[in-house]
C-alpha cells in the first residue's frame, strides 16, 4: 500500500445526509473530510446554481447554501471534485480522484457513505431520442442552470418527484404537457387518509399538485409511456394503460420527455466495502443491512441517506445526524440524551410518512413486473451497448436467476454506465429480479493516468514520509478483507 | 432417477464443447452446472488463443510450466480452432490476426530465441523481429521493446460467445442442459456412477468431471483426492478505444497480454493475481495488481495511456500443481473422467476431441500419457490443501 491520509471520519457524498453527520461531527472536534464529485456540495437536493445563475434568478432553496457555510464553519475539510472510485486492497482505504484526476488515497477510522440514490428509468422504443432524459435530469438544469429541459415537456414515471419537477418547469415557463403516473397515488382513498398525521408534508405535496392544477396540467393516472417518435429529437410520445399496454391510448406532442420511477439507493461503494446488502422485499432493490443508527455489518462503515433506502431529503439528514450521534457516543463524547432522542424521533416520524406514500405509488418490485410486459423485443434496453429486450429475453432462459450471467451473456451492462441506467430494467426483463450487478473496481471509469500515477507514488513511497501515512503504510496488507465485526446485522430496525 | 451416456459435471468450456463432441456422436448426455453456464473461469478468462510458446509465469506462480511439452498440444489446438465457427455455425468472433511476444531485456531475448526451436519443432511458424521490425510491425509498441516473436495463429475469440456456442450445439444435438445444479453426490452404482445434484439423479457408465477450480471437490466426492492449486486471476478492460490493435501482445518476461476485443474495448490481463480467490462466492479484483498490470501495459502499448479503465474482474482459474494440463480417467476408478488445468481455454476444441476419443474407447489425437490425473494423486501428505 501506499502513503495515505488519515482522518477520523471521511464521509463520501456532500447531500443532506452527509453534510448533517459532517456539521455535528466536526462541531465535537473530530476531524472530518466530505468527499463529493461534484464541483459544490448540497447533493442533488441542494444542488447549488452556478453563481451566474444565482446572481440573475436567485437561490434554489437557499437553506442549503446555509448549511453548506456551517458545515464549512465547523472546520469540516470539503473537498468537492473528488471522485470516490474504489477501494485498495487492505478493504478501507478510500481511492479517490481529484479534480485534475490525480490520485489520492484517504483513510477514515469511520467511514460514512452517503452516496445518494440513482434514478430508476424503465426503456422504451425510442428512449435513446435525443430531448428523452429523466426527471432528475430535467430538475438538475433547472436548479443548476435555470434551463428548461424543452418548450413543451411531459413527465412520466411513477413517484411523488414528479411533481416538484413539473412545477420547477412551470417556473422556467415550459409548457408542461401532461404528467402520466404508472400508479393511481392521487384518488382519496382509506391509505391516503393517513397521511394527514403528517399535515407538513402532505401540504408540500398538495402545494405542487395545485399548481398544476392551476396551470391545468393534465394527470393521467395508471398510464405509462410505451414509445416515443422523432426524427432529430423526440417529437411525440405515445401513452397506454399500464395494465393494458399494447393498446395506445394517446399521443402527445412534445419537444421533451422525462421518465423515471422514483430511485434507487446507490450502494455500488457500500458493497465494495464488504458492507453486506439484503433485498428489499418492496423495492427489489439491494439495501445495505443496518442498525437504526446506520451502522453496517462492517463497524467502521455507515450507511446513510438515499444509499441507505429510498426516503427523501428530511429522513437522509436524520439519518445523517443519527449516524453522527452514534459515532460520537462510541468515541466517549457526552452526547445529551435529549438529543440523542430528537434525531430519532424525528427518524421514526418520517419512516412513517414515508410508509404511507410508498403505499400510494406501485412499489418498485410491482413496477419490475408489470414493465417488461411494455417492452418489445425489438426495443434497446441496454443504450450503450445497443443489447435489445429480445436478446435479453432469450439468454434469459438459459442464465434466468443470475443478473451477472445475463450480463455476460448479452453485453447488457457492460459499457460506460456499468448498468446504472439499464440495472433495473435488465433485472426485470431477465425475471432475475431481485438482483443487481456485483459491484466492480472502479466504481466509476478512471483514467489509466491515474493508475500510473498511483504506481509512481508507490515506487517513490520512501521518499515521503507524512506521519500518519508510516503507521498504516508500512506492511503489505493481507489479501483478506477485514472481517465484519459489530452487531449483528439483521433484523434490528433497518433505516429502510 | 434418470439415466445418461455421460454426465458431464461443470458447463465451462470444457464441459460444453465436450457436450457438444459426445452429443454428436449419439450419447444421451446431462450437464450438470452449479450456477449459470460459462460463468467461472471460462466466463472470466482473457480469451487468448495462444499458439506460440507460452514462456511466461504469472506474477506468483510457483513453477514453470513445460513449454517444450506444450507446443505440440498448442498445435493441435489451433488447427482445430480454424474451424470452430463453421463447425458450430455461430459467430465466436473468432480472430486469427495473430500476435506478438515482446521481449525488453538481453536475457528475455535470448528466451525468444529458446523458445522459437520448440515452436519449430512443433511446426509452430514464428518469426524473431529486432525492436525496430516489430514497432514497424505494429507501430503501437514502446521504445522499450528489444524483440518480438510474432506468431501468425495467435489469436482471439470470445469466451462469453464460445461456451454458450457449444452448449446450443450440444442442446441441438439431444443433450440436457442442467444450469443452477451443484453436484452434491458421486457414487459408484453397478458399473456406473450415480450422480446427485439437489432432487435430481442421474446414472450413466461414464462421469466426465470438468469443474475448473472445483475439479477436485467434484473428484473428492467420488472418493478420488486430487491435488489441485486453484488460483484467482485478475482482467482489466478499457472503454472503448478507435486505435486500432489488430493483433494479441503479449510479454516473455512479465504477466502482459492485451488485445482489443470486437466491441472496441481493449482487454489487459496476463495472470496478475486477484485480491482472493473465493470458491464459494465470487473472487474479488485487485487495486495492486491493476496498478502493476496497467503500468506494464502503458510500458509496452503507450497509446493505452490515453484510456480509461472501465472495469476489473476477477475469476478462478484450474491450475495443477505442475502448472500442466490434467486429461484422462483416474486410475482405479473406471468411467471417471477428468479434464482441466491451465489453457483449458485455448484447449477445449482438443480436449472435447480427446475426450470424444475416450469415451468410444479409441486412440486420443495427441499424446496424454503423460498429462494423466495419476500424477495429481502422488505424495499427497505433503501436497494435501
Amino acid at each position: 500500500m501506499t502513503r495515505h491520509e488519515e482522518r477520523d471520519v471521511v464521509i463520501v457524498g456532500g447531500g443532506p445526509a452527509g453534510l448533517a453527520a459532517a456539521r455535528r461531527l466536526a462541531a465535537a472536534g473530530l476531524r472530518v473530510t466530505v468527499l463529493d464529485e461534484q464541483p459544490e456540495l448540497g447533493g442533488q437536493y441542494f444542488r447549488r446554481p452556478a453563481p451566474e445563475v444565482a446572481r440573475v434568478w436567485g437561490e434554489h432553496r437557499p437553506e442549503g447554501r446555509r448549511l453548506v457555510e456551517a458545515v464549512r464553519a465547523a472546520g469540516v475539510e470539503c473537498r468537492t471534485g473528488h471522485l470516490v472510485w474504489g477501494v485498495d486492497d487492505d478493504g478501507r482505504t478510500l481511492l479517490v480522484s481529484d479534480p485534475a484526476e490525480h490520485p489520492v488515497r484517504l483513510r477514515g477510522r469511520y467511514v460514512i457513505v452517503a452516496t445518494g440514490a440513482y434514478e430508476r428509468p424503465f426503456p422504451f422504443p425510442g428512449w435513446q431520442l435525443p430531448g428523452v432524459t429523466t426527471p432528475g435530469f430535467a430538475q438538475h438544469l433547472a436548479a443548476a442552470d435555470h434551463t428548461p429541459i424543452g418548450e413543451r415537456v411531459l413527465l412520466a414515471g411513477s413517484g411523488p418527484f414528479l411533481l416538484p419537477v413539473a412545477c420547477s418547469l412551470l417556473a422556467l415557463g415550459v409548457n408542461v404537457a401532461g404528467i402520466a403516473e404508472a400508479g393511481h397515488p392521487y384518488r382519496p382513498g382509506l391509505r391516503a387518509l393517513g397521511a394527514v398525521r403528517h399535515p407538513a408534508r402532505l401540504r408540500e405535496l398538495a402545494g405542487y399538485a395545485a399548481r398544476l392544477a392551476r396551470a391545468r396540467v393534465p394527470l393521467w393516472q395508471d398510464t405509462v409511456v410505451v414509445r416515443a417518435d422523432g426524427g432529430e429529437r423526440v417529437t411525440s410520445v405515445t401513452l397506454a394503460a399500464t395494465a393494458a399496454p399494447t393498446r395506445a391510448v394517446r399521443t402527445v406532442a412534445v419537444d421533451a420527455l422525462c421518465v423515471g420511477y422514483g430511485f434507487r439507493p446507490q450502494s455500488d461503494l457500500a458493497r465494495m466495502l464488504g458492507c453486506a446488502v439484503r433485498t428489499d422485499p418492496a423495492t427489489g432493490d439491494a439495501t445495505p443491512v443496518l442498525t437504526a443508527s446506520g451502522r453496517s455489518t462492517r463497524d467502521d462503515v455507515y450507511v446513510i441517506g438515499e444509499a441507505a433506502g429510498i426516503g427523501g431529503a428530511p429522513i437522509a439528514a436524520a439519518r445523517g445526524l443519527t449516524a453522527a450521534l452514534d459515532i460520537l457516543a462510541r468515541e466517549g463524547h457526552d452526547v445529551p440524551a435529549a438529543e440523542l432522542r430528537r434525531p430519532a424521533r424525528a427518524g421514526r416520524r418520517l419512516e412513517r410518512f414515508k410508509k404511507l406514500t410508498d403505499a400510494l405509488y406501485p412499489a418498485p418490485a410491482e413496477l419490475a413486473r408489470l414493465l417488461p410486459a411494455t417492452l418489445p423485443d425489438a426495443a434497446t434496453l441496454c443504450r450503450c451497448e445497443a443489447v435489445t429486450a429480445g436478446e435479453v429475453r432469450r439468454v434469459a432462459r438459459t442464465t434466468a436467476g443470475d443478473v451477472n450471467a445475463t450480463k455476460a451473456w448479452t453485453r447488457a451492462g457492460m459499457g460506460p454506465c456499468q448498468g446504472r441506467e439499464c440495472g433495473f430494467a435488465v433485472s426485470a426483463v431477465a425475471r432475475t429480479s431481485p438482483d443487481v450487478f456485483p459491484s466492480r473496481l472502479p466504481v466509476r471509469p478512471v483514467p489509466v493516468t491515474t493508475l500510473l500515477e498511483m504506481a509512481r507514488t508507490e515506487a517513490t513511497r520512501t521518499e515521503v514520509a507524512p506521519t500518519e501515512a508510516t503507521r498504516a503504510g508500512a506492511a503489505r496488507p493481507e489479501a483478506a478483507r477485514p472481517e465484519p465485526v459489530g452487531p449483528e446485522p439483521a433484523g434490528e430496525g433497518e433505516a429502510a | 432417477m434418470t439415466t445418461a451416456d455421460v454426465v458431464i459435471i461443470g458447463a465451462g468450456v470444457l464441459g460444453a464443447s465436450a457436450a457438444s463432441r459426445l452429443a454428436r456422436d449419439g450419447h444421451r448426455v446431462v450437464v450438470l452446472e452449479r450456477g449459470a453456464p460459462g460463468r467461472e473461469g471460462s466466463g472470466t478468462t482473457a480469451g487468448n488463443l495462444h499458439v506460440q510458446a507460452v514462456h511466461t509465469r504469472r506474477p506468483g506462480q510457483a513453477v514453470p510450466l513445460d513449454s517444450a511439452r506444450f507446443t505440440p498440444l498448442q498445435r493441435a489446438a489451433s488447427d482445430l480452432w480454424q474451424d470452430v465457427e463453421d463447425d458450430l455455425d455461430a459467430s465466436v468472433e473468432l480472430r486469427r490476426s495473430g500476435g506478438f511476444t515482446v521481449a525488453e531485456t538481453p536475457a528475455q531475448v535470448r528466451e525468444l530465441h529458446d523458445k522459437q526451436a520448440w515452436e519449430h519443432a512443433a511446426g509452430i511458424t514464428t518469426e524473431i523481429l529486432d525492436g525496430d521490425a516489430a514497432r514497424a510491425a505494429l507501430p503501437q509498441l514502446g521504445p522499450s521493446v528489444a524483440a518480438a516473436t510474432w506468431c501468425p495463429l495467435d489469436g482471439y475469440a470470445n469466451p462469453l460467445k464460445v461456451t454458450p456456442a457449444y452448449l446450443a450445439d450440444a442442446v441441438r444435438h439431444g443433450a440436457e442442459l442442467v444450469p443452477f445444479a451443484p453436484v452434491t453426490g458421486v457414487a459408484r452404482d453397478g458399473g456406473g456412477w450415480r450422480v446427485t445434484a439437489g432432487a435430481r439423479q442421474v446414472v450413466a457408465p461414464v462421469v466426465i468431471d470438468v469443474a475448473g477450480p472445483w475439479l477436485h471437490r467434484i473428484a473428492a466426492l467420488a472418493g478420488i483426492t486430487l491435488d489441485l492449486a486453484p488460483v484467482a486471476i485478475q482482467m482489466h478492460a478499457t472503454v472503448r478505444s478507435p486505435a486500432g490493435l489488430p493483433h494479441l501482445v503479449q510479454h516473455i518476461g512479465e504477466g502482459l497480454s492485451v488485445k482489443q476485443v470486437s466491441a472496441g474495448n481493449l482487454l489487459v490481463g496476463g495472470g496478475w493475481p486477484a485480491r482472493r480467490l473465493d470458491l464459494d462466492g465470487r473472487s474479488d479484483a485487485g487495486v495492486d495488481s491493476m496498478v502493476g498490470n496497467l503500468a506494464l501495459a502503458v510500458r509496452i502499448l503507450p497509446f493505452v495511456r490515453g484510456l480509461r479503465l472501465l472495469r476489473a474482474w476477477a475469476g478462478p482459474l484450474a491450475a495443477t500443481p505442475d502448472e500442466m494440463p490434467v486429461i484422462g480417467e483416474v486410475p482405479g476408478s473406471p468411467g471417471f473422467l477428468v479434464a482441466g488445468g491451465t489453457y483449458a481455454f485455448t484447449f477445449a476444441p482438443l480436449w472435447a476431441e480427446t475426450l470424444r476419443r475416450l469415451v468410444a474407447g479409441a486412440e486420443p489425437p495427441v499424446d496424454i500419457s503423460d498429462l494423466g490425473p495419476e500424477r495429481l494423486m502422488q505424495d499427497l501428505p505433503e501436497k494435501k490443501r
